[in-house]
């Protein structure tokens, strides 16, 4: 079956669905597709915030916050390799943004006086950091998906994204996966836009969701598409021990506390002005060196110190996460200290993309964590991802709008090709009588990239994991499934995943391998420095006759000139 | 931690079968396993044709909302060690809980009994089809209409307010309370509690034109005035809504205007 829509759009997230509501708006024609129920999406789990200069709080000494401020903090917490004239433009956006989600119908938490409430942030001058008590994400989702039900903008729910098409150069559409029939559709677009969010799946120690497994930026890259900025993945200090959910850098917003196993709050050696709220790569840095050295608890973990808060304010600001630990480490913060450890968070890297989110395939765009625009550089400040979903969704969209103004619809033959294609390689996978066992083969794989690829970086170690992906790159072919059967069959879905994150590990391992210098969040054992002469430049990563190469580009200045990031 | 490892009993159907059945399985335990991290091991490691639905494995995406030990809960928030030991948590009391199916016997302090949503149509072993669901939530026009024009900034809002519609905003529509409430199970046309408190949400909120058009939404035979105040909804809602008490407010509102 040939689906026929103006914009198609991959991933029912914030991102997906800002864009979407942006599009019907316009009078086009738009659909989203989406691999589980809008709804589902990991935009949902986003805890702390949104950043964006309302000045609705004063900064120290009645200071008024700017948009200026926020991208001074953005382009120093990126440690210089953002792009400067998109950091202004989401900057710039950021407080219509916040209003605009407030307009649609989103609860935000609210000071006395009744305007937004703001917190402070790691890494960030001035309370900037707009909430939904500790729910932001999955306030912003139901806000954005409820004003979808009213437009009745058309869902394709439970379709995983499986190509895209292209044709003379031009993406003209793409084909999913019905999942619960196992039938390719086709898809015919005049623009189709990747809103599939991050890859962090790569890794066996993440907060992301499970369905976090980035066939957007892998399906873009086999397509002709650049990827960017791979090796810079963001480990966020705290996650919960065991389980590696995510605790809000609120909690420490709200003045929690880092403890080692002698109740020393060392971030007090590793970032003295700012301690708890330095940039995520300092901490996690500083944690993942309190473990090696011994003053962590055995099995890697050190201690949230939340207490001294209070019930009411835990109660109040902090709920899910009261919830999370209680439920999932049998803790009660207002009690006891959470048990935490650094693991994967956000991907910095993603689909290389201009300005207005066009790739350097014409008809194919990028927005939100699958892409990099880039505005977060080596590293993400919290707060700037939900606000890059929300402003990107929206202006990605109206550069989509405009493009497609004169483009049309083409012959349906590339998108029945690529189906049958599509419809043969599914029948080969699900016709394997023995084979390769998929899951250890994953596993394998999230292994490999923490190992090689975690916190602290090293060239032999580094060459080596990137062997093993090469290795379990070849075994993929002969990995045999026990379900034959195209309905609802959800081993081939996890085969389907693991086909593009074994092509993202190559990409992040490459990236990593070869930019000899530490730069946020990536930090090289072997080179300790950041090395603005040689690496203050952006990764390239493309894809010819099945052999990655990497290039480079130069990152846009401008604004604020180098400086050594002290926190 | 557990001595003998623990078994878990899967409702197992595809449309190939007449009838369901179920499959037991020996898991390998380990600290902290979660319902859904057992099911994923028999998927990876016993029968990769287990169909279950799963996203955030963090308790707030509402995907894995299933029946275990007879009782809806999410999958990734239910440990297999506290489900045998019988220690529920805190919020759900076992024997409050209406229960819809027949009975099928298992062995509690062996054995976690999982199978799909009640009062929905299974697709494929612990999948269940949501549309009718969705459907409700749909019918109950679950978009914000401001009083208003758009002011240049936000709309002021009390602390307070915020406070008592974030109780009904943080409703993640997991379906757990469709699965409990025994209206549901009688009369399939109710609206049901995930909807009915959906509704009652942009009734209250106070940036909403004033007037009587959300509660009149309900105002139906099948809409507020159905609840018999089982109170199962709240019991089992994993983030704490309180659809019974929503359910009640709208109908003392329209009983003192009639």
């Amino acid at each position: 079956m040939i689906h026929h829509h103006d914009v198609i759009i991959i991933g029912g997230g914030l991102t997906g669905l800002r864009a979407a509501l942006q599009i019907k708006d316009a009078g086009l024609d738009g659909a989203v597709i989406s691999k589980v129920h809008p709804l589902r999406s990991h935009s949902v789990a986003a805890q702390g915030g949104m950043n964006a200069s309302l000045g609705n709080v004063e900064g120290e000494g009645g200071v008024k916050d700017s948009w200026k401020n926020h991208a001074y903090d953005t382009v120093k917490g990126s440690d210089y390799l953002a792009d400067q004239d998109a950091v202004e433009l989401m900057c710039r956006e950021a407080p219509r943004t916040v209003i605009e989600l407030e307009h649609m119908g989103t609860v935000w938490s609210r000071l006395e006086n009744g305007k937004i409430a703001q917190r402070p942030f790691g890494g960030a001058g001035f309370p900037r950091t707009c909430y939904a008590a500790d729910r932001t994400g999955h306030n912003a989702l139901h806000t954005l998906y409820e004003n979808m039900v009213g437009r009745e903008i058309p869902v394709y729910e439970e379709f995983y994204l499986t190509s895209l098409v292209i044709d003379e150069g031009r993406c003209v559409g793409c084909t999913a996966l019905d999942i619960m029939t196992g039938e390719v559709h086709g898809f015919q677009a005049r623009a189709v836009l990747l809103a599939t969010g991050g890859f962090g799946r790569i890794y066996d120690r993440s907060t992301n969701a499970l369905i976090n497994t980035g066939e957007g930026a892998s399906l873009a890259l086999e397509a002709g598409a650049q990827l960017k900025d791979m090796e810079f993945v963001q480990f966020h200090p705290t996650t919960l021990y065991g389980t590696n959910i995510l605790i809000t850098e609120g909690a420490r917003g709200e003045g929690g506390i880092l403890l080692n196993k002698d109740e020393k709050r060392f971030m007090e050696g590793y970032a003295p002005r700012t301690r708890d709220l330095a940039a995520r790569d300092v901490i996690s840095r500083a944690m993942e060196q309190e473990i090696a050295e011994g003053r962590a608890y055995p099995g890697g973990y050190l201690y949230l110190d939340l207490r001294h808060l209070g019930p009411d304010k835990i109660r109040e600001r902090l709920p899910g996460i009261r919830q999370i630990a209680m439920d999932f480490a049998g803790v009660d913060p207002i009690e006891e200290k959470i048990p935490v450890q650094p693991g994967q968070h956000y991907s910095m890297g993603g689909v290389d993309v201009g300005m207005g989110g066009a790739t350097s395939i014409p008809g194919l765009y990028a927005a939100g964590e699958c892409a990099c625009i880039s505005v977060h550089g080596a590293n993400r400040l919290g707060g700037n991802s939900l606000l890059e979903t929300v402003v990107f969704g929206r202006l990605v969209a109206d550069k989509i709008i405009e493009d497609v103004s004169s483009i049309n619809f083409t012959e349906e033959g590339p998108i029945k090709t690529a189906m049958i294609n599509m419809d043969i390689k599914i029948g080969d996978i699900l016709g394997r009588e023995e084979g390769e066992n998929l899951f250890q083969i994953r596993e394998a794989m999230t292994r490999t990239m923490s190992q090689g690829f975690g916190i602290l970086r090293e060239k032999q170690e580094m060459q080596e994991s990137l062997q093993e992906i090469k290795k379990l790159q070849k075994q993929l072919p002969r990995v045999s499934l026990q379900n034959s059967k195209r309905e609802l069959n959800q081993a081939l879905v996890r085969f389907l995943e693991l086909e593009g994150m074994l092509l993202l590990s190559e990409a992040v391992a490459r990236s990593a391998i070869a930019r000899e210098e530490s730069r946020g969040s990536h930090f090289r054992t072997d080179y300790p420095g950041r090395d603005d002469v040689k690496f203050l430049k952006h990764t390239l990563i493309d894809l010819k006759d099945d052999e990655m190469r990497v290039s480079y580009k130069p990152v846009k200045l401008g604004m604020f000139e180098l400086e050594e990031r002290v926190y | 931690m557990i001595k003998v490892n623990p078994k878990i009993k899967v409702y197992r159907f595809n449309h190939e079968m007449e009838f369901p059945h179920y499959d037991t399985f020996e898991v390998e335990p380990h600290p902290g396993m979660t319902v859904l991290g057992a099911l994923f091991q028999i998927q990876e490691k016993y029968d990769d044709s287990l169909a279950f639905r799963y996203s955030c494995r963090g308790a707030v995406c509402g995907t894995c909302a299933m029946l275990i030990n007879k009782v809806p809960r999410l999958a990734c928030r239910s440990q297999v060690e506290d489900l045998l030991k019988d220690k529920v948590p805190e919020t759900v009391t076992d024997e409050d809980i209406s229960r819809a199916d027949e009975d099928i016997s298992w062995n509690p302090e062996e054995e976690v009994l999982v199978e799909p949503l009640p009062h929905l149509p299974v697709i494929r072993d612990l999948v269940v089809d949501m549309d009718l669901f969705f459907q409700y939530y749909r019918l109950v026009e679950p978009t914000f209409r401001p009083a208003g024009p758009d002011p240049e900034k936000e709309r002021l809002m009390d602390p307070g307010a915020v406070k008592e519609l974030g109780v009904y905003a943080n409703c993640i529509l997991c379906g757990a309370c469709h699965a409990a409430c025994p209206v549901v199970g009688e009369n399939p046309e109710y609206l049901g509690p995930a909807a009915l408190a959906k509704l009652y949400r942009f009734y209250i909120d106070p940036r909403e034109e004033e007037g009587d058009s959300r509660l009149e939404k309900g105002d139906i035979l099948n809409g507020w005035w159905a609840c018999e105040s089982y109170g199962d909804c709240y019991r089992v809602c994993p983030r704490n809504v309180p659809p019974i008490v929503a359910i009640r407010q709208a109908i003392n509102q329209l009983n003192k205007r009639k």
